[in-house]
């Protein structure tokens, strides 16, 4: 056994004990073991070895960021920000079941108790749990599924496609996916912890689903059925997702939401993939997978680290204006989490598409899925779209002055200056079969990224020559027109000032009003409300689940903190046993 | 100065702190303007007004919206409000005054005040009753008219609206050839009303033609019915005029005062309370105030200088195009010693707040010009 | 939609190419003669007649004669103005006959914008600014805001006796006019010979 190999896994873990007397040195050794995670784990080339690049930049990013940010929060946020950490390194050592299995738990319990922790009311914590656990019983049947039908625990090819549904299932509770109460417990719970903690949270511990399902995905056979179920689950994740991030006045919770969504195209994606038989778009889809995941991520993390930044949960309560480093990382984050270029997010979003338009070439049943779901994706990344300029926008508060630039503020430019960084060099990314060039129009062999299902290209696109394109027009307007005229005039509103200020609720009520239907949107006791539909047709199974969930913890977990450290005691303790083991 | 404490008879409106009832002034104990909409989160306070273009007279709207939908409107009409010093003026001066309290209900006014005068002083009115008539009908025929455009013209019928406006400037210059004065100003006096009826008759049959026609092919129009329809519906018991009468309450000044007397008058009456009815209600009232002075005799004007060096108390009401409007006065030695005006557009301003709660921003107009409000009738200060 | 076109057709052009004289307002017109009436606005003092301060009530001794011509024109209008003139109007403190008579100058009829006289819906877009009415105070900022708003070059019309003079109402709004449109109300026969004088048009 490597021990080397092991070292971050050790480092981890350590710094999480650090962390407990010295919370900045448990962050700093956090971000380190990041790196050397990264480093360790980057040197085969295997798409699935992306999901480690992603997570390990969250991981730094975040760890930074928290130096700064952690100081507003108790003693206890370091270790169980770095114990969820270590939790999700341990799911991608895992190559068996067991392993994965004891790092879903020793990431899950942590988290629990930073929103305990976090929060005064206790709800949100076990809503959270109860969530978290689903998937994780899931997870454990789909374990002796495969047990049963492969005779071991470690990750191997499997004949049918049982696990994988089972599986999935279990992971999309984790990600708050359609049947999981599409928007209400993973907005709530993300957006009860600490933005750092949301970041993570919202950032990989989904991405740990994901990647959980990818992998059983490439271990799967191709299954039509399958595959169009979870396009389905995906696109309604999408929609859903994006419209309610779009009305979300808690800017955690639009997080939570926008996580949603993202996670909804990946999931359709991987349904995409399960469902197609076509090798070389098959691999297409997965680079997109792996693409856009990273977008999703790594501006995901920028987002929460964002909304972190202005020190409060909603936009109503925005009361200071960013400095101009924060404003453009913000604008490359959104604008990345939008779809549009030049973030990388644009080019995620570019491939998912362009593999669902593949799609429809293959005919019968997959192309008119993939046709339709092509197109409504495009239609959720349009209200995502806006979703986004909503944080953008109302982030700032115009009337005040700021700001000083922090640590925070920094981490935040960089992560939107990465995502553009990404963008450029994504053609080192992906593999040499979809890279070409047309040396005719100066874009050179290597730098082009063609989209294909079989020997013949589909869609272009170039990194830099977007890149070029913007910055020569960019610079051919700024030299024909100079600086921007404008001239200030006093408004004329009917004869009186106007008081009245344009906030985010107004910003997003169209929506409100036009899908009323849909939301069921009415005048409530205190303002204009919506219902959520899933919410509407859950509320009652979920308020027995809340008794059930209340009795268990009251029985059981006794609701104290001395039990739950007990629980992750015993899981902290499995997993070295384990890793001591192999 | 009357001051009560029951309530008598219907609802008449409000002056400053008195509230007007069909035979009672009761005065208010400190009670306030009423129920204030607050403004909810998520709801936005859309300003419209003072001035803008699509609004005639300076008024202010204060609409509270989450979007589309209208849930309140504040009518703040304050902008414009006059102080107008009456107090210890004698009668015509007061009566110049008067006269320009609402321009375009002029006659309304200052017959309605001449008449209160005629009550306290006990002058009797008998001869110039008739022609008073025919001044209230002409204005209320042109007052309508003026709705009615207003209503095509919100639903951008503009050959309607020019018809009608045509139509409005016709009658306008009827008044002129008949009462010398555009507005009537400067045409009525104690008793007497400088008009000449040469071609009055034959005239207003020619609007009487000309409208018929525009309302026939107006009532032929599904898209401007739509509009109508089921729009700014109100029905409240205390309500005023037309408004009154298109939702079914009987009320009309001309039926239940004796301040001015009409020989016959039938009433006109709709039931659903929407745009719809008001405008039908007053397109008859168009035709039945024509028909009006087409019958009526007019008798010779006697020239006699009254006494008005006199004290006394008195009291009018008539049918003003909007609705009831009511003077009390209090003379003391020819000089005006108190005075209570009471106009509909108090009442109609509240009926309009109420049938635009729930209403949305494109049925705005509709509604308003429904109503005929006049801000310059309602904010008046006398001091 | 077309049996309005047909309606409009039919009715063929109702604009009067020249005023009829039949239909000029007796009062407000220039009036004639001498008086000695105590005028309650003092319109008439010395024996000389004020047009400004007039209300035209006809209870002085003074013919009206018909004529539409009472109005000042205080100087000339900017060149720019001459090819279309904007006016947006401002309602201070008026009874309602200004603002009904100023309307009706683009009634049928008279049809003002054949002269290239139209009206503004914002004082942004406006050339004049048309002030009718008495002065009241809570109007004031907002006759301030629309001057203010209005680009250059901008001239200010008063409309009436009220807005000239306080008329018999109360106090003028006190600003200093470039064209004085007298009349309580002014008819639109001196509404458009003034503005149209303004323009140099008429002599």
């Amino acid at each position: 056994m490597n021990i080397i190999y092991y070292l971050p896994l050790i480092l981890i873990f350590l710094a999480s004990i650090i962390s407990i007397k010295y919370r900045s040195s448990g962050y700093i050794l956090s971000a380190i073991s990041s790196i050397i995670f990264i480093v360790f784990t980057y040197k085969t080339f295997d798409y699935l070895t992306y999901f480690y690049l992603i997570a390990g930049i969250v991981w730094i990013i975040t760890s930074i960021y928290s130096l700064s940010y952690g100081k507003n929060y108790g003693k206890w946020l370091a270790p169980l920000f770095i114990l969820t950490i270590a939790g999700m390194m341990t799911i991608l050592y895992a190559n068996n079941f067991f392993v994965f299995i004891a790092g879903w738990e020793i990431m899950s319990v942590p988290a629990y108790l930073t929103v305990a922790i976090n929060k005064k009311n206790d709800i949100e914590a076990y809503v959270f749990m109860f969530f978290s656990e689903i998937s994780t019983i899931l997870i454990i049947v789909s374990a002796i599924l495969s047990y049963y039908y492969t005779g071991s625990l470690t990750f191997n090819k499997i004949n049918n496609d049982y696990v994988l549904l089972i599986f999935t299932l279990g992971a999309m509770s984790k990600m708050g996916l359609t049947p999981f109460m599409i928007s209400e417990w993973l907005p709530i719970a993300h957006g009860s912890a600490p933005a750092n903690s949301s970041a993570i949270f919202s950032a990989t511990m989904t991405l740990m689903g994901v990647y959980g399902i990818t992998k059983l995905a490439l271990l799967s056979p191709v299954s039509e059925i399958i595959g169009v179920l979870f396009m389905a689950i995906g696109i309604i994740s999408v929609m859903f997702g994006a419209l309610y991030a779009y009305i979300s006045e808690n800017m955690k919770s639009l997080g939570g939401f926008s996580t949603i969504e993202n996670n909804g195209t990946l999931l359709s994606a991987i349904g995409l993939y399960v469902a197609i038989n076509n090798n070389i778009l098959r691999t297409f889809v997965l680079i997109s997978i792996l693409i856009f995941a990273m977008a999703h991520s790594i501006a995901k993390t920028g987002l929460f680290l964002t909304i972190g930044n202005t020190g409060t949960e909603y936009f109503s309560g925005v009361s200071e204006n960013n400095g101009i480093l924060n404003q453009v990382g913000k604008f490359f984050i959104l604008s990345s989490l939008s779809g549009l270029f030049p973030g990388l997010g644009g080019l995620g979003t570019w491939m998912i598409l362009e593999s669902f338009f593949m799609g429809a070439f293959l005919q019968g049943t997959i192309g008119i899925s993939s046709i339709i779901g092509g197109s409504l994706l495009a239609m959720g990344e349009g209200f995502a779209t806006a979703a986004m300029f909503k944080v953008y926008y109302f982030t700032d508060n115009r009337n005040n002055k700021k700001n000083k630039n922090s640590l925070e503020t920094y981490t935040i430019f960089s992560t939107g200056a990465l995502l553009v960084f990404l963008f450029l060099i994504s053609f080192l990314l992906i593999g040499k079969e979809y890279i070409s060039g047309i040396p005719n129009v100066l874009i050179f062999n290597g730098f082009m990224i063609e989209s294909r299902f079989s020997s013949v290209d589909f869609g272009l696109l170039s990194p830099l020559y977007i890149a070029f394109i913007i910055l020569i027009f960019t610079l051919l307007a700024y030299i024909i027109f100079g600086k921007p005229k404008t001239r200030s005039v006093k408004r004329w509103n009917t004869g009186i000032e106007n008081n009245e200020i344009y906030n985010s609720f107004i910003y997003s009520s169209n929506i409100r009003l036009m899908l009323k239907k849909i939301l069921k949107t009415h005048s409530g006791k205190n303002e204009l409300e919506t219902v959520d539909v899933f919410w509407y047709f859950m509320i009652r199974t979920a308020s027995s689940y809340r008794k059930l969930t209340k009795y268990i913890s009251y029985k059981i977990m006794n609701s104290s903190i001395s039990t739950y450290m007990i629980y992750m005691i015993i899981a902290f303790i499995s997993i070295i046993v384990i890793v001591s083991l192999y | 100065m009357q001051s009560f404490n029951k309530k008598n008879g219907r609802y008449i409106g409000r002056y400053k702190n008195y509230d007007a009832y069909l035979n009672k002034i009761v005065k208010l104990s400190g009670e306030n303007e009423g129920d204030i909409n607050e403004k909810l989160p998520g709801e936005m306070v859309f300003n419209y007004g003072p001035s803008a273009g699509g609004l005639e007279e300076s008024v202010n709207f204060k609409i509270i919206t989450p979007g589309e939908k209208i849930n309140s409107v504040r009518v703040d009409s304050s902008f414009k409000r006059r102080n107008i010093k009456i107090l210890n003026n004698n009668i015509y001066d007061a009566l110049l005054k008067i006269e320009r309290i609402n321009g375009y209900h002029s006659a309304s006014n200052s017959i309605c005040f001449l008449l209160a005068v005629e009550n306290a002083l006990n002058i009797e009115n008998n001869e110039s009753n008739n022609k008073r008539v025919i001044e209230i009908e002409l204005e209320r025929i042109r007052s309508n008219l003026h709705i009615v455009k207003g209503l095509t013209e919100s639903a951008g019928f503009s050959v309607p609206e020019k018809q009608l406006s045509y139509l409005i400037e016709e009658v306008s210059r009827i008044i002129s050839e008949a009462f010398k004065h555009r507005y009537f100003f400067g045409a009525n006096y104690i008793n007497n009303v400088r008009c000449n009826f040469n071609n009055l008759n034959e005239n207003i049959l020619k609007i009487k033609k000309e409208f018929l026609s525009i309302y026939e092919d107006l009532l032929a129009s599904k898209i401007f019915m739509d509009r109508l329809q089921e729009n700014g519906t109100v029905k409240d018991i205390n309500s005023t005029g037309p408004a009154a009468r298109a939702s079914g309450y009987n009320y009309d000044a001309r039926l239940d005062s004796r301040s001015l007397f009409y020989e016959s008058y039938k009433i006109f009456t709709m039931n659903s309370g929407d745009v719809f009815s008001r405008f039908m209600v007053r397109s008859d009232e168009i035709f039945s105030s024509i028909e009006l002075i087409e019958n009526i005799k007019v008798k010779e004007n006697i020239n006699k200088d009254y006494d008005l060096n006199k004290s006394g108390s008195g009291n009018a009401r008539i049918e003003s195009p909007q609705g009831d409007l009511f003077y009390h006065l209090d003379i003391k030695d020819g000089k005006i010693n108190d005075i209570i005006m009471v106009s509909p557009s108090y009442i109609n301003i509240k009926l309009f707040e109420k049938a635009m709660r729930g209403n949305i921003f494109t049925d705005f107009f509709f509604v308003w010009e429904s109503f005929g409000i006049w801000i310059s009738e309602k904010e008046v200060n006398f001091i | 939609m077309s049996q309005w076109f047909l309606r409009g057709i039919k009715k063929g052009i109702k604009t009067e190419k020249n005023f009829k004289d039949k239909y000029k307002p007796y009062y407000p017109s220039k009036l004639e003669g001498k008086s000695d009436y105590n005028c309650p606005v003092n319109a008439i003092k010395n024996g000389e007649w004020d047009e400004n301060k007039c209300i035209y009530c006809g209870k002085c001794d003074l013919n009206p004669t018909k004529d539409e011509k009472i109005y000042k024109i205080n100087d000339a209008m900017p060149e720019m103005f001459k090819k279309s003139f904007y006016i947006y109007p401002l309602d201070s403190g008026t009874c309602g006959a200004c603002n009904a008579e100023f309307n009706s100058i683009f009634y049928p009829q008279y049809d003002a914008n054949r002269f290239k006289i139209f009206l503004s819906n914002t004082p942004r877009h406006a050339d004049a600014l048309l002030l009718m009415g008495v002065y009241t105070e809570n109007m004031h900022d907002v006759i301030k805001n629309a001057y203010d708003a209005m680009p250059d070059p901008k001239v200010i019309i008063g409309f009436g006796s009220c807005a000239l003079t306080g008329g018999i109402i109360g106090s003028s709004i006190n600003e200093k006019f470039n064209v004085e449109i007298a009349g309580c109300p002014p008819s639109p026969y001196t509404i458009i010979s003034a503005i149209l004088k303004y323009k140099g048009d008429i002599k």
